[in-house]
């Protein structure tokens, strides 16, 4: 059993942070001056809920093997959408919001897949550009979001731990580990990020596939940004860079490769839900948000350096360059005897 | 001798081939865009002045010079920074408290600041080949906590007036955009003339063949990101100069700003060709679209959008371009 967890990074990986960050959670009160209640489990469902659409968007084209910086640019597009379509009732607003989402997927994954042009570039231009659009739309403006009933009722608490939003934020990630375990959308998912080439010989229509993980994404981002203006109450027209390194974080945390071709839908909720409760434990905590920063900071910097492919190189090319500097050492002749 | 010398220009200079038919629609694309720029641009009132045209190279400068270092990475084949704000605003923090040592040790601790910060990331993706988007985002939230935490979260103020002379506009331009111009010549002299500028491309064009070649590649990378720190760091000198306040907030949107001019200038993100010269070009094309927007009263956000959509134009068709040659 361990040997086969062992095997399978895309496991190991988000049940590791998960145990840490529950232990980290449930032991506050022997290491603060602080206790943690049933209010703090919902507080850290709360942020999982405005997490999460964003970290299933960017986790799914990471296993596509892309990387979609649009996201936070749809985020805010969609949540400034629903303000203004959906003060009359909250479904204009959605629909709005999904709207503009699929068809910024549409768009982008038409170019990425149709031209095979890398998606970085193209989705950080789109970023830019949403940023602009949500900007003008609103005249730079916060708005304010007057359908005071729907804000009440996304965030009620249900059953002590849950909100709506939390609930439909997790009701999105069992539908999509239902559709990629079911489907053969998954493995193919891995394929196309693993071996584009190959899966294309071996018959998965790559181009279809990236256009509709690209509108997936847009519409999870959508979704992501409609949720969190009902909660707040208003959209701003900038949402900053954090989402974007909290996402980032929390793929990768959730067992996602940067390379592409690893991750599960499973392994995302636990990397999200590890974000989340981390969050909340700065939050009880009350630890300055400098330091918080600066964890998240440690955290990701220590994910990248370790999934770096060349470091095992590097380090055993140091380590022999350091041996044959003594070549009375014993072991760099063995190169001469066996030419 | 004299054939000794000739060998490298000839295989540095090859013989461009004939244009396919994709190239030059790309090209035709091109011109008709340029010269729609051009014709919008003198329909519009006051753009053709004196006045405006500094102003249009006042405002690439800034974004121009940072733009010159992100190049370096760019073209070493490690993407893009995404650390650029937080680097500017950091260094730009040190040169305002340092204003009593004298405006040259403050530019220069600026600049040491600069390098060490950029080269340390330089070196673990050049060494390690680690993912440079995602190590410069935890990059940027690194530096902007330890400013927050040495700083209390408090606007930085001069201890000095040295800085005032980076503010200087000799003959009404400003001073940051003769050093962009000197820069820019000095960047696009180290790529095409030294050992190191062709190193780099190579590297930036097939790491895995570049080190098969016995190349340094974890040097080369490491010193491509410790010049593009120190560019970063003339950046923010004049920043902070301009602003004489400093705080988290200093560098403002200037990493997407610098990753939009190269992008404009057509250097590919994937690395391996661009120069310093195109990247002053994309500079300038934003400032000036900007510019017309600005003039004919359109808001912050079309303008931002506008650039978004000119960065995706030139992405596409640079990639169009250069497919061809490379399938």
């Amino acid at each position: 059993m361990t040997g086969r967890l062992r095997l399978r990074p895309e496991l190991l990986l988000p049940l590791t942070s998960l145990v840490l960050t529950v232990a980290a959670f449930a032991l506050v009160p022997t290491y603060a001056d602080a206790t943690v209640g049933a209010f703090d489990v919902y507080n850290a469902l709360q942020i999982f809920a405005r997490l999460g659409p964003l970290v299933l968007a960017l986790g799914l084209t990471m296993i596509a093997g892309e990387f979609d910086l649009s996201v936070v640019g749809t985020y805010a597009l969609g949540g400034m959408l629903t303000v203004q379509a959906g003060q009359d009732h909250y479904a204009f607003g959605v629909l709005a919001a999904v709207g503009a989402g699929a068809l910024v997927g549409l768009v982008q994954g038409c170019v990425i897949a149709g031209l095979r042009i890398p998606s970085m570039p193209v989705t950080l231009a789109t970023y830019i550009a949403l940023l602009g659009l949500t900007s003008a739309l609103s005249g730079g403006l916060t708005k304010t979001y007057t359908n005071i009933t729907v804000t009440l009722w996304v965030d009620q608490t249900v059953m002590t731990y849950f909100s709506p939003r939390s609930l439909i934020t997790g009701g999105l990630f069992v539908l999509a580990a239902l559709v990629l375990g079911i489907t053969r959308w998954g493995a193919e998912l891995r394929a196309i990020g693993g071996d584009r080439r190959a899966s294309r010989v071996a018959g998965v229509r790559v181009g279809r596939l990236l256009v509709g993980t690209f509108v997936a994404s847009g519409v999870l981002a959508g979704l992501g940004g409609s949720l969190l203006s009902f909660s707040l109450g208003s959209a701003n027209p900038d949402p900053g860079v954090q989402p974007l390194i909290l996402a980032a974080a929390a793929a990768l945390l959730g067992g996602v490769s940067l390379a592409g071709g690893r991750g599960s839908a499973l392994g995302l909720l636990g990397g999200v839900l590890s974000v989340a409760l981390l969050a909340e434990v700065a939050t009880v905590t009350a630890l300055p948000g400098y330091v918080t920063q600066l964890f998240y900071a440690a955290l990701l910097g220590v994910i990248v350096i370790v999934d770096a492919p060349d470091l095992h190189d590097t380090i055993v090319r140091i380590r022999t360059r350091l041996r044959s500097d003594r070549p009375n050492a014993g072991h760099a002749p063995l190169s001469q005897e066996t030419p | 001798m004299n054939l000794a010398t000739a060998a490298p220009e000839s295989v540095t200079r090859p013989t461009p081939p004939r244009r396919s038919r994709s190239e030059l629609v790309v090209d035709g694309f091109v011109v008709a865009a340029v010269v729609a720029v051009v014709v919008v641009g003198l329909s519009t009132e006051r753009f053709a002045t004196l006045a405006n045209a500094r102003a249009i190279i006042t405002s690439a400068s800034l974004v121009g010079i940072a733009a010159l270092g992100l190049t370096l990475i760019m073209i070493g084949g490690s993407a893009v920074s995404l650390a650029i704000s937080q680097t500017v605003a950091a260094s730009g923090m040190v040169f305002l408290s340092a204003q009593s040592l004298g405006l040259v040790p403050a530019l220069a601790l600026a600049v040491v600041v600069g390098t060490a910060v950029t080269g340390l990331q330089g070196a673990v993706v050049g060494y390690a080949a680690a993912n440079p988007v995602v190590l410069t985002i935890a990059a940027s939230f690194a530096i902007a906590g330890v400013a927050t935490g040495v700083t209390g979260g408090v606007s930085v103020s001069p201890s000095a007036r040295g800085y005032d002379h980076l503010n200087a506009t000799p003959g009404g331009v400003a001073l940051s955009a003769y050093v962009l111009v000197v820069l820019t010549l000095t960047v696009e002299w180290v790529l095409r003339r030294t050992a190191f500028g062709r190193s780099l491309y190579m590297v930036g064009e097939n790491r895995v063949a570049a080190r098969a070649a016995g190349m340094p590649v974890g040097r080369t990378t490491t010193a491509a990101w410790l010049g593009a720190g120190a560019l970063f760091a003339v950046t923010a000198a004049f920043t902070a100069a301009f602003n004489a306040a400093a705080n988290v907030n200093l560098g403002g949107t200037l990493t997407f700003d610098a990753i939009a001019a190269v992008l404009a200038g057509g250097t590919p993100i994937s690395g391996g060709r661009g120069s310093a010269l195109r990247t002053l070009a994309g500079a300038l094309l934003i400032a000036a679209v900007s510019d017309i927007l600005l003039l004919r009263g359109y808001s912050t956000g079309v303008q931002v959008m506008v650039k978004g959509l000119l960065v995706a134009a030139v992405v596409v068709l640079v990639h169009l371009r250069t497919q061809e040659r490379h399938p």
